[in-house]
């Protein structure tokens, strides 16, 4: 019993991560119905600027203070996130405004090359460090109530406490600021709101923003525990699931998407994968987004896709 | 003058209701059409018009009624049974392949003609190199009786309006139509253009025999060509008959010009 | 001047609907077949063939199965490697495990077993489109990558999780040198795209493009959108499929499953998406410019990095050809959707008028 339950806890952690990344997702295409596979690009180029900063500053500056290299990495790696969102607005969004949803997908794809791309040649490709001084022993909890206690990783809790308080944030930004307010119009109908003076391209660079900030929570936390290296990229792809299942235009159904995969990923692997060969967690999330988009395909909190004739 | 008499009732809507969630598109309509005839439905925007032509056509599945087809009835219509069962239909907004030309557009409407299977389309011999070129004759015949020979190999995105809208027709009457819907066929056009497209109209009821369903915003154009009006109102009917009869119809005429209290 | 079409009128419908209506364009073909079967192998080098002519038949190939499924159909499909991976395994296990087994006929079952697997995970598509449709794609992308890992079934139990083959023969000719693998490989390229020509120009390419353009409308002039999708799907893998059989067989010898991961399935994507969706002739250019484009990196940006002064390691080669592939596939999708194979039509538009103006 124990052993499931930290399985769960694990599920749970890992699936938090995978919500952070996922909610990146979820923003953009909420307020420009814009699908960004360069999400994931967005999190290793954040993550790889914060971590170079950090190393770098002391270099630079002589000062060997942790807490303050990383904060200054921080707000830098966040100040570069912005020009990158401005960067991208500009010179690739603003001139595909018409295009069809395929179309944007397949330019966010490009961004993710040029970003990868980008990354690696400005910071280098070797795998590097993010100590933003999380605790990294586990500990053992509910020693009490069963023997030996359960496994937890103290990592893991703080990245979800952060993950929480960065989605309570993001909601009290969408649902009681202006700037939100404006957001969610778009999100409705490009075209309405462009009509009642809402400026479209400076909505685009905010959302972006805010997805580059999300994203670099996001490098933080899981560079924190993988190290930033290139895989980190690939994040998306396992983050693309995690949508599906809870909707593309849906901030809740992110999280519970999220949590949803995660666990599922670990007890699948733990008590089905000695059935079939083990490693099944490359495929388990894909093909549980498979089964709803056969039966569910707005996911479980997203909105029914309809088409006019 | 018609060449044909008007024939026995060859499409019957019985007591349909469509709604979406809950907008009721439409309450309880029923009317018929006869072989060979040309029937108008008008009605203010929003009446549900193009919905009912949608039911008929098997895009939307109204939740009550049914619809009799030459003696079979549905309650449900599958869009390529009805296709098959010799039904096509123009549309409001023009839902032309905006890829392809004029001449494959309209090519695309034989497609339920085409006998060939996979593999003999791939190697092109014989059989059906002939089947293309039989279909590709039908085609310029429709591109003959529209007037648009010079348009053919032109993407259909780049042609003005008013030749889209006689591409849309002519992938409809491509597929040798028993009943013709016509969704709007002269919204957008000037007086000009709505003369040819009116001509092309009788000339398709009058030659071919094709029974005309047509929705239009246009008096002038309803009460010349029509035989027989339905009139839709939110929904729901509220005339049915010669273009007189409707005409002079007290509801029809506070439905459009609205009442004095 | 010269590309002009004076005086040739068709006379009938068969002469207007040929693949090549232009007397000039039929020239040019046949004299690019000719000089690809005769010529290149008198000039080509071992290196060219090894390194840029069979990577780019086979990608061609390959290319123009993706581009019948994503272009003409309109399928946004990320699982091609999947299917050319299915392809490879489905003809080497017919190659190895039936004896005497032929190659040509391993190819064939190699893909029909994609051509299975391509309908069944097309199935999504009469559900879903554009980006969920891509994501059921990656789902048997992965399960492919796991399946052919971890069933060691595929891989006739071997140890190290590789295959290989060896000893190809085609009708008793050898094809173990470099020329007589290109000349196979673009005798079936040839054939190929000719059928696949052939389908696009027909009525099962008007129904692939009318499901692309509007389904709706589709349905209501009669078209059954399942079986146009489904036949998409399956057209597509069958040829993906024997693209990855020869990729598996001809160009690498012996391969385990990584060779056939998501990466393959973007970079065939973006092959169609340079080349021209839609086009045949642009999954041509598309191939090209993918395989060509890292080599003239290779040679190019190192010599560039020495005008001013910078060393540039093979490391950085490769990031820069991320940047700029992820930078042209922008470019494409801003200036010209349509890719190079636009480009190409445009050209020849001028060239129809040159020298004048207009």
């Amino acid at each position: 019993m124990a052993f499931f339950l930290e399985t769960l806890l694990g599920g749970l952690m890992a699936g938090m991560l995978y919500s952070l990344v996922a909610l990146g997702f979820v923003l953009i295409f909420k307020a420009s119905g814009v699908f960004n596979f360069a999400q994931g690009a967005m999190v290793l180029f954040a993550a790889l600027t914060m971590a170079r900063f950090a190393e770098w500053f002391p270099m630079w500056t002589g000062i060997s203070n942790p807490v303050l290299a990383n904060t200054v990495a921080f707000l830098i790696a966040g100040a570069v996130m912005f020009v990158v969102a401005w960067l991208i607005e500009r010179l690739v969004l603003r001139h595909l405004v018409n295009q069809e949803g395929a179309t944007l997908l397949m330019a966010t794809l490009g961004i993710t090359y040029f970003l990868e791309g980008l990354g690696q040649t400005i910071f280098g490709s070797d795998i590097y460090k993010i100590d933003v001084g999380m605790p990294k022993e586990p500990v053992f909890v509910l020693e009490s109530m069963f023997e030996g206690g359960v496994l937890v990783n103290q990592e893991d809790v703080i990245a979800a406490v952060i993950a929480a308080a960065l989605v309570a944030l993001l909601s009290v930004f969408f649902q009681k600021t202006v700037t939100g307010r404006a957001l969610r119009a778009v999100a409705d109908d490009h075209q309405a709101a462009q009509s009642i003076g809402i400026p479209l391209n400076r909505i685009w660079v905010v959302v972006w923003c805010v997805a580059g900030v999300v994203a670099l929570v996001a490098g933080m936390i899981w560079g924190s525990k993988l190290g930033v290296q290139f895989s980190l990229a690939t994040v998306a792809l396992r983050a693309l699931p995690v949508v599906i299942l809870g909707g593309l235009t849906s901030v809740p159904g992110a999280i519970i998407g999220g949590l949803v995969i995660g666990v599922g990923e670990k007890l699948s692997e733990v008590f089905l994968g000695p059935y079939v060969g083990g490693g099944i967690e490359i495929w388990f999330a894909y093909v549980l987004a498979l089964v709803f988009l056969l039966f569910r395909p707005q996911g479980l909190f997203g909105e029914k896709i309809i088409d006019r004739v | 003058m018609k060449q044909r008499p008007l024939g026995d009732v060859i499409l019957d809507v019985q007591n349909i209701s469509l709604s979406f969630g809950g907008v009721k598109a439409l309450t309880d309509i029923s009317f018929n059409v006869r072989e060979h005839e040309i029937r108008a439905i008008i009605g203010p925007n929003g009446a549900g018009k193009s919905s009912m032509l949608n039911c008929i056509n098997g895009v939307y599945t109204p939740q009550h009624g049914t619809i009799t087809f030459r003696g079979q009835t549905f309650h449900h219509m599958n869009s390529r049974q009805v296709a098959e069962m010799g039904v096509a239909r123009t549309f409001q907004n023009l839902a032309l392949f905006k890829g392809m030309s004029v001449l494959d557009n309209i090519m695309s409407g034989r497609n339920l003609k085409i006998r060939s299977n996979l593999l003999m389309q791939a190697l092109r011999i014989g059989p059906a190199e002939q089947e293309e070129i039989r279909h590709r004759e039908q085609v310029e015949r429709i591109i003959d009786f529209l007037e648009i020979q010079a348009h053919r190999k032109t993407p259909v995105g780049q042609l003005p309006y008013g030749l889209q809208k006689r591409v849309d027709l002519g992938r409809a009457l491509a597929m040798e139509p028993q009943v013709l819907l016509l969704d709007e066929p002269m919204a957008g056009m000037n007086v000009e253009e709505k003369q040819d497209m009116c001509r092309f109209v009788l000339d398709i009821n009058d030659e071919f025999g094709t029974t005309v369903v047509l929705i239009e915003h246009d008096m002038g154009v309803v009460m010349d060509i029509s035989d027989r009006v339905v009139v839709l109102d939110y929904g729901k009917k509220i005339g049915d008959g010669t273009p007189d009869e409707v005409r002079n119809n007290p509801e029809v005429i506070s439905a459009y010009l609205g009442t004095s209290h | 001047m010269f590309y002009r079409e004076n005086g040739q009128f068709k006379t009938s419908y068969k002469a207007d609907q040929q693949i090549f209506p232009i007397a000039q364009d039929r020239w040019i073909i046949v004299a690019l077949i000719v000089f690809a079967f005769a010529g290149v192998p008198l000039l080509a080098s071992d290196y060219m063939f090894r390194a840029i002519l069979i990577p780019f038949l086979i990608f061609s190939l390959a290319a123009v199965g993706v581009n019948i499924l994503v272009g003409y159909c309109g399928q946004i499909s990320l699982g091609s490697g999947a299917f050319m991976a299915v392809g490879a395994y489905g003809a080497y296990n017919a190659f190895v495990r039936i004896p005497d087994m032929p190659l040509i006929p391993a190819l064939i079952v190699g893909g029909l077993c994609a051509t299975a697997f391509g309908i069944l995970f097309g199935l999504p598509s009469l559900r879903v489109k554009g980006l969920y449709l891509a994501v059921a794609t990656l789902a048997a992308q992965f399960f492919s990558d796991w399946m052919f890992l971890r069933i060691k079934w595929f891989t006739n139990d071997s140890p190290s999780g590789s295959v290989s083959v060896s000893n190809l023969q085609v009708f008793g000719l050898d094809i173990e040198n470099p020329l007589s693998k290109y000349l196979f490989c673009l005798g079936i390229l040839v054939v190929v795209a000719l059928l696949a020509k052939n389908l696009v120009r027909g009525a099962i390419g008007r129904e692939w493009m009318a499901i692309r353009d509007m389904d709706v409308a589709a349905a209501v002039i009669g078209i059954r959108p399942m079986y146009a999708k489904l036949s998409a799907f399956a057209v597509s893998s069958f040829i993906v499929g024997v693209a990855g059989a020869l990729w598996g067989f001809i160009y690498l010898g012996s391969w385990e499953p990584a060779a056939f991961s998501v990466d393959q399935s973007f970079k065939l994507l973006f092959m169609v998406i340079i080349g021209g969706m839609g086009s045949i002739m642009g999954s041509f250019f598309g191939a090209a410019f993918i395989v060509v484009l890292p080599i003239l990196l290779n040679q190019l940006l190192p010599l560039m990095g020495e005008l001013v002064g910078l060393e540039i390691s093979t490391a950085g080669i490769s990031h820069a050809e991320l940047m700029i592939f992820g930078a042209l596939i922008v470019w494409f999708l801003i200036v010209e959707p349509h890719g190079l194979a636009k480009l190409w039509s445009i050209g020849k538009q001028k060239l129809r008028l040159w020298p004048f103006p207009h």
